[in-house]
């Protein structure tokens, strides 16, 4: 994983988006230090399974924390959407939410949740093979492009075809709502 | 078909599959994980569970920031 983070951040650094490659760079570093400071501690338990930090909140808390959390994701959405793409603020802030959502769901999910035990085997592969299919479809539209940062209208890529929708504000705002949710969603797993 | 249709008809067509495979899991008794069993399953460990985040993360970094 370290490598695969370190190609990303290489990668990302040379098509003209630094910011992408300094997080990567951060995220491996650190991914490392982790492992190797686990690795001494507890040897055999190198990649152990991340045990879950808390017992489920009584119900009450939990719809006040989902609430709470609701309420910032819309405005989050709301004031992010409103600079345009690629600009400083909207840069600042997709930075300051990712790098938060990554620590706190670095040691385990936010609430207990139940180990699922193991997959069956085809189809999970099925999973495997639409979603691979997928990255070598989006993959191929981008090697298509005359170059790696200039569209192409016969092979767009997914970020081509939602150029569109992100061109506005309300655009935007909805699909970064979007993007938060998955990022709450995902820490509770 | 043009190159921009076909390349259009590709990416729904993986959707669909995943939308397929998502119904098999959760309507019927098809032995096929949901995509949050999936998901579930590859957060287990602490580099699948980072590498799943900082997947999330640069996804928000891609289309929005500089």
């Amino acid at each position: 994983m370290v490598w695969i983070l370190l190609a990303i951040a290489f990668f990302t650094s040379i098509s003209g988006k630094p910011v992408d490659g300094v997080l990567m760079l951060i995220v491996a570093v650190g991914l490392a230090w982790d492992a190797g400071r686990r690795a001494l501690r507890h040897p055999e338990a190198e990649d152990a399974p991340v045990p879950s930090r808390t017992a489920a909140r009584p119900g009450g808390r939990r719809r006040f924390v989902v609430i709470a959390l609701l309420a910032g994701g819309v405005v989050f959405a709301g004031v992010v959407g409103s600079f345009s793409r690629y600009s400083w603020p909207a840069t600042a802030g997709i930075l300051g939410l990712g790098t938060v959502v990554v620590l706190i769901g670095w040691h385990g999910p936010v609430r207990a949740r139940p180990d699922g035990g193991r997959l069956p085997v085809a189809g999970t592969l099925a999973w495997v093979v639409v979603l691979v299919t997928g990255c070598l479809w989006e993959l191929y539209a981008l090697l298509q492009q005359p170059s790696l940062t200039t569209d192409s209208y016969a092979h767009p890529t997914i970020s081509t075809l939602t150029d569109p929708l992100l061109a506005t504000s309300p655009g935007r705002s909805v699909l970064l709502l979007a993007w938060v949710a998955l990022g709450w969603y995902l820490v509770e797993r | 078909m043009t190159w921009h249709g076909l390349t259009i008809a590709g990416y729904l067509l993986v959707v669909a599959g995943i939308v397929v495979l998502q119904l098999l899991a959760t309507k019927t008794a098809v032995p096929v994980p949901s995509f949050g069993e999936l998901l579930t399953r590859a957060m287990r460990s602490r580099t699948g569970r980072v590498g799943v985040l900082v997947a999330w993360a640069w996804i928000g970094l891609h289309f929005f920031a500089r």
